[in-house]
């Protein structure tokens, strides 16, 4: 594994923000992490794997949503703050929908929640808010919902 | 084009994560401790000069490794300089300087033919035009800023590159972003390379044309934009565009890599755009006269509409140039607001460029000129071979001074720059957003002032710490045991 070497083109994207989701490996890591925080959240809090998958759904929820959905720009001023308006969601491809990147991000949220509700037999409550995370993702990141502000919160 | 093993780039974003994920949580804690602290009266009701999120990278990962940029030296940028000595005191918020200096071997500065320091046919005649003309001509071009020196450089500096006009500034950064906006407005098209400099990528934000991107160094890309481009017209109105130009680097910068001139040249004539040549690199540090990429790669520079190009590399100056037809520049000097605005650049260093260019051109009766040019070669082929061979991941074509070592991980920038400092060898460290962001490196600049034991101390010194650090991604190859002077690790 550790000699196995990839190649990568420098991106053609501009916004500093997004580009580095181009790499080899993004996807990859993403994933990784997402398994390593199951087997850490098992470790520490030692409930049932089922559980465990539901605390990762949730958190993963928080956190994508926060960073993906509800912080606009940028975190650096080079820019100078052409962005300010858009979530990074917004940002990734230059507002392109529907790229390979895109269809990943949307997959994955369904696929912790197929996994979360079938290691929990489908047992309320953890069923009502897996489905609730996985709804609000899912809508967030559909192509007609691109710069749409419901009641002008986050505007 | 770069080559990294898989588990170098899952380590580097994951690295990066993590780094995001703390500074995130620091953030917030402060949040948390600042609501309870009430602010002061008077600055109740006043706009945050930044959003929290806008200096989060400042904040949160470049203050942490800060120690490692703008480092004060105390002497001239020669092949050894002196560097002073910071502490600090709060983990690199603040840096205090120390009076003590240390001699380190540079290899950062653009000292290509190695003018940086005193030479003995520039020095002398650059402190006589300071005592004749006096350190700044307190004027704009336009209105008493304009001495024989400047004209008698512009001249020089025309048939150097061989234009048949040119105009200088006082300042490289400022050719770029303020000639773009003079050469094309509203309605035309700028398509430049990925990787083109922050000032090219200013001033084509600042001249309002649309701007599109081709890939880098890659010329069907090139051709798939201009054609895409020309047929779809102006967005919305359809309208054809009003003026193409292209813009490319003799030598980026951040690679090393030189540009596919005469490939370029061929689709922008075949679609009848205009191409800018940023040669701010590659002007008498390449070609075999020093006359740069052109020269190298052998395209007429009658073929390039307008070449620029600085003298802060090659020539131990401060300023730039444009270069290109008569009334082209003409326009430029009637338009160009680092022209008509600005302050001229200062005689002494108008002089210093004369000088080195006679230098050069062999026109000071010595032939000195081209033995740097000679020396400046063999030094970098040498480096970048032994670098190669001690299986680091270097950038940038054979002839290019410029040679970027990929670090990749974010913990590795700090720890080669401080491990090299403690060795006395200065190397500067290009980090985001300079660079891509997992692509992080240190870029070496190779100089004619540099001797052959220079080189060495250097190569040695690297390899060391780059065994230290980690950075070895390639196999190394085994010495040959009969040409070799020096044993490799």
């Amino acid at each position: 594994m550790a000699m196995l070497y990839v190649q990568t083109v420098q991106p053609t994207d501009l916004n500093k923000n997004t580009e580095w989701f181009m790499y080899p490996g993004v996807w990859t890591i993403y994933i990784l992490i997402l398994f390593f925080y199951w087997l850490l959240v098992l470790s520490v809090f030692g409930c049932s794997p089922g559980m465990a998958w539901t605390v990762v759904n949730l958190s993963h929820f928080a956190v994508t949503y926060y960073f993906f959905h509800w912080e606009k720009g940028t975190p650096f001023a080079d820019d100078q703050g052409i962005y300010n308006n858009l979530t990074w969601w917004e940002q990734i491809d230059n507002g392109k929908q529907l790229t390979r990147n895109r269809k990943f991000m949307i997959v994955v949220p369904v696929v912790l929640y197929l996994i979360a509700s079938h290691t929990t037999n489908y047992h309320h409550p953890m069923l009502f808010l897996n489905t609730l995370a996985v709804a609000i993702l899912v809508i967030a990141k559909f192509p007609n919902m691109h710069k749409v502000r419901i009641f002008g919160i986050n505007g | 084009m770069v080559r990294l093993p898989y588990s170098t780039a899952l380590t580097t974003l994951f690295s990066y994560g993590l780094l995001f994920a703390f500074g995130q949580l620091r953030d917030l804690f402060r949040k948390i401790i600042d609501w309870f602290k009430s602010s002061s009266e008077d600055l109740k009701g006043y706009a945050p000069i930044c959003l929290g999120l806008e200096d989060f990278y400042t904040r949160r990962l470049y203050l942490r490794i800060q120690d490692c940029f703008c480092r004060p030296i105390a002497s001239a940028p020669d092949a050894w300089f002196d560097v002073v000595e910071r502490y600090s005191e709060d983990s690199n918020k603040t840096l205090h300087r120390t009076s003590k200096t240390s001699k380190c071997l540079n290899l950062g500065s653009y000292n290509y033919l190695g003018f940086a320091a005193a030479d003995e046919y520039c020095t002398p005649r650059v402190i006589e035009s300071l005592k004749k003309y006096s350190p700044s001509t307190c004027s704009i071009r336009v209105d008493g800023g304009t001495t024989d020196l400047h004209t008698e450089l512009e001249e020089l500096v025309a048939r150097f590159v061989g234009k048949p006009a040119a105009v200088t500034f006082g300042m490289g950064y400022a050719t770029n972003s303020s000639i773009i906006p003079a050469l094309i407005g509203k309605g035309g098209l700028i398509i430049s390379d990925s990787l083109n400099h922050n000032s090219i990528v200013n001033g084509a934000r600042g001249s309002g044309a649309a701007i599109r991107v081709f890939q880098h160094n890659n010329v069907a890309h090139l051709e798939k934009v201009l054609r895409e481009q020309i047929a779809e017209g102006q967005p919305r109105t359809h309208r054809p565009w009003k003026k193409i130009i292209i813009i490319v680097e003799g030598i980026y910068s951040m690679e090393g890599e030189l540009c596919p001139l005469a490939e370029v040249i061929a689709v922008c004539k075949k679609y009848k755009a205009y191409i800018y040549l940023d040669e701010a690199h590659s002007i008498g540090a390449v070609g075999k006269s020093g006359k740069g990429v052109c020269e190298l790669l052998g395209v007429d520079p009658a073929d390039v509409d307008i070449m620029m190009g600085t003298f802060t590399k090659s020539f131990g100056s401060c300023g730039g140039y444009i270069a290109a037809s008569k009334e082209v520049v003409q326009y430029l000097k009637d338009t160009c607001p680092a022209h008509v605005y600005a302050t001229s650049m200062s005689p002494p260093a108008v002089q210093q460029v004369i000088s080195s260019l006679k230098v050069i051109l062999g026109e000071d009766g010595s032939s000195r000129g081209s033995q740097k040019l000679a020396q400046i070669r063999e030094n970098s082929n040498f480096f970048r071979c032994e670098l190669k061979k001690m299986g680091f991941e270097v950038l940038g074509d054979n002839d290019s001074p410029i040679m970027p070592i990929m670090l990749y991980n974010p913990a590795k920038i700090p720890a080669f720059s401080r491990e090299c400092l403690k060795q006395n060898v200065a190397v500067v460290m290009v980090a985001f957003p300079a660079s891509p962001l997992l692509l992080a490196r240190t870029r070496i600049c190779i100089s004619a002032a540099h001797s052959r034991e220079d080189l060495l101390k250097g190569l040695e010194v690297i390899s060391k710490v780059g065994d230290l650090v980690g950075i070895k991604y390639f196999p190394t190859e085994p010495p040959k045991h009969e040409t070799k002077v020096y044993k490799v690790e």
